[in-house]
């Protein structure tokens, strides 16, 4: 065995638990032992266990009804089946109902010592798999692996399957969290480059004396330190995809410079005279309002229309709120890994919780509270309590710090203000210092009722 | 790991005492003692034979239940010494396995073993009495090394090796690796302080 297993060995009989659980302690394993269905429940939820080893003949709760239990709350929990009046029939029905094994007591030591070996070996695979399918997906994320049941996910992953076909530039627009560079994954992973690099540049994080630079490289000697020549994030990205997250960040002046590849499909490195063909595709990202930035000028309009071919759109989890049970769920798993820790669920209160709250800081925020109810559980399973912390959105648009957008803050406003004065609409609109007819305009524009109040 | 010789922790008197249960053959009880005193380097007595506890015959199966031969070598004796290895010629099982060649508790005081299925080898042919007693002592070492809670071992040949079979038991060596040395001998030490 590598790392300590925890195995149960429940058995009504006294002598079988006390045999069992001593012949398997010899595998430096810890063995915990249950006399009923119901304490083998109990200590389930406290324990991470490997595998249970369930007598079919118990009072009360019998192995097949413990066995279909654990199959439903604790799947990863493997389960062999003991019995004294071994028949076809009860092997039968033991694996039709999920267990890993069947065993017939008295067992042969040999065979005993074999399946308790091909079943480890078994979770060790399961283990390994699970490790390397969440690595691979950090470095490719393909479509079917991102989460996502609701309409708005849906409508976009189909939307990515038909655009990653062509090479067109790609502009990504969601809320900081939202997964914008995950989706650039997906497309690239489903495109023809797929064997090329991704390169993602943040933009916003690299300083604007040294983006030049990075993203065209440069040649030896173009400014003091070139000591030898470097080649750019562009050409690193040939046959690939460049990602640049955070498009809006990017200097007037680099825009220009970038607009120019884009258009010719060639560059030069910094201090460099001979022209560099440009093979890749580009995919943007931005959490900003670029047409806004366009009207104030700090975006350049020809650039807007040559990376904004093709626009995505991820919505914001609170739009989607049929996703997060699935990715809470998701990452109690990945952090249940990473960190060691046996939790494995989140119990219905809790889930309503996390559906009921606004995530301003979308996917990313629901990592991090996932991460830290994981990490201070004492349970297997996640309560209520490890997120009470959050406040129930109030009519969704509010979160703790407040509305984030002009037009969200006006129906929080008026809203709060109709609160106040009871839904009267003449002292509401005197206190909002507008006229009545304005109020009942906004009231209509926005859908707000007396029902509405929380 | 490089193998090192660790010095015995103790030299007390009678640290091991080897029971004959029944009938069991001069030459199998010193071979035990001698094997068990040579290689773990601590004092072994060799005690009075004592009859297998009637209570642990199990009727239909024609065997004697190993776990309550432990307890009566540990509950039901005068204790002697720190570890007790009862030796018998009898076939041995437990209440869920279909035989044993032998038995201890992980940290117990008392550890059985079973001559009756080392004298052939897979196809029931006789084998040589050197390879019998080569048998004899690994087995011995093994469910000792349990008393002082020494786990299954997966390190080369070790004798600490899980045998379920006999060609799992011809396949070890009859002596520990270092790694299960050191923590046996990090076990003696720690019981005799």
């Amino acid at each position: 065995m590598g790392r300590r297993h925890r195995l149960m060995v429940v058995d009504d009989e006294l002598i079988v638990r006390e045999s069992l659980a001593a012949w398997l302690e010899k595998e430096a394993a810890v063995v915990d032992k249950a006399e009923s269905g119901a304490h083998a429940l109990a200590l389930l939820e406290q324990h991470f266990y490997d595998i249970l080893f369930v007598d079919i003949k118990m009072p009360g709760m019998d192995g097949f009804a413990l066995l279909e239990k654990v199959k439903e709350n604790f799947p990863t929990t493997l389960v062999v089946i003991i019995t004294a009046y071994g028949t076809v029939e009860h092997a039968v029905q033991a694996m039709r109902l999920g267990a890993n094994d069947f065993l017939v007591k008295p067992f042969d030591p040999d065979g005993l010592g074999l399946m308790l070996a091909k079943l480890l070996e078994h979770k060790r695979l399961l283990e390994e798999a699970q490790y390397l399918r969440s690595e691979v997906n950090r470095c490719w994320a393909a479509p079917d692996e991102i989460i996502g049941v609701s309409a708005p996910m849906v409508e976009l992953f189909r939307t990515i399957q038909e655009v990653s076909a062509s090479d067109s530039s790609i502009l990504i627009l969601g809320e900081t969290g939202t997964g914008k560079e995950l989706i650039a994954r997906a497309i690239h992973a489903s495109s023809k480059r797929i064997g090329g690099p991704f390169v993602p540049i943040n933009c916003g994080a690299i300083p604007e004396s040294l983006i030049e630079s990075e993203i065209f490289g440069f040649e030896k000697g173009s400014f003091t330190g070139a000591i030898r020549p470097k080649k750019g994030l562009i050409e690193v990205a040939e046959g690939g995809t460049l990602f640049l997250d955070e498009v809006g960040e990017i200097s007037p002046k680099m825009q220009v410079d970038l607009l120019r590849i884009l258009q010719d499909r060639v560059f030069y490195r910094v201090g460099g005279v001979d022209p560099i063909r440009a093979d890749f595709r580009l995919i943007s990202a931005t959490h900003r309002d670029l047409n806004q930035a366009i009207v104030q000028g700090n975006f350049r309009q020809d650039f807007f229309y040559r990376i904004n071919v093709i626009t995505l759109r991820i919505p914001p989890l609170r739009e989607r709120r049929d996703d997060i049970p699935p990715l809470a769920e998701h990452f109690v798993r990945r952090f249940a890994r990473e960190t060691n820790r046996d939790v494995d669920a989140i119990d219905h209160r809790a889930m309503q919780i996390l559906v009921g709250y606004d995530w301003p800081g979308n996917i990313r925020e629901l990592e991090n509270v996932v991460e830290r109810a994981v990490v201070t559980a004492r349970k297997r399973v996640l309560t209520a309590e490890a997120f009470d912390y959050l406040q129930p959105a109030a009519g969704g648009v509010t979160d703790g710090r407040g509305p984030r957008s002009l037009h969200e803050a006006e129906i929080a406003h008026i809203r709060r203000v109709l609160d106040e004065e009871g839904w009267n609409i003449s002292h509401a609109a005197k206190v909002l210092e507008v006229d009545r007819t304005t109020l009942h305009k906004k009231l209509r524009k926005y859908d707000l009722h007396p029902s509405e109040k929380l | 790991m490089k193998k090192k010789k660790e010095q015995p922790p103790s030299a007390n008197k009678g640290l091991i005492s080897v029971v004959p249960l029944g009938k069991v053959g001069p030459d199998v009880i010193r071979v035990v003692s001698d094997s068990l005193q040579g290689i773990l380097r601590v004092p072994v007595d060799v005690e009075e034979e004592t009859i297998i506890p009637q209570d642990a015959f199990m009727e239909g199966r024609n065997q004697y239940n190993a776990m309550t031969v432990i307890k009566f070598l540990a509950n039901d004796r005068p204790h002697k010494s720190l570890k007790v290895l009862g030796v018998t010629q009898k076939d041995l099982c437990n209440p869920i396995l279909t035989y044993v060649f032998g038995e201890a508790y992980m940290g117990g005081s008392a550890a059985v073993m079973s001559c009756h299925r080392l004298y052939t080898d897979q196809t029931g042919e006789p084998v040589s009495r050197e390879q019998f007693l080569d048998r004899v002592v690994k087995v011995a070492l093994h469910e000792i090394g349990h008393t002082f809670n020494i786990a299954h071992c997966h390190t080369d040949r070790c004798v600490m090796r899980a045998s379920n079979s006999l060609m799992d038991l011809d396949s070890k060596l009859n002596y520990l690796c270092p790694y299960c040395e050191l923590f046996l001998f990090d076990a003696l030490r720690a019981a005799l302080q």
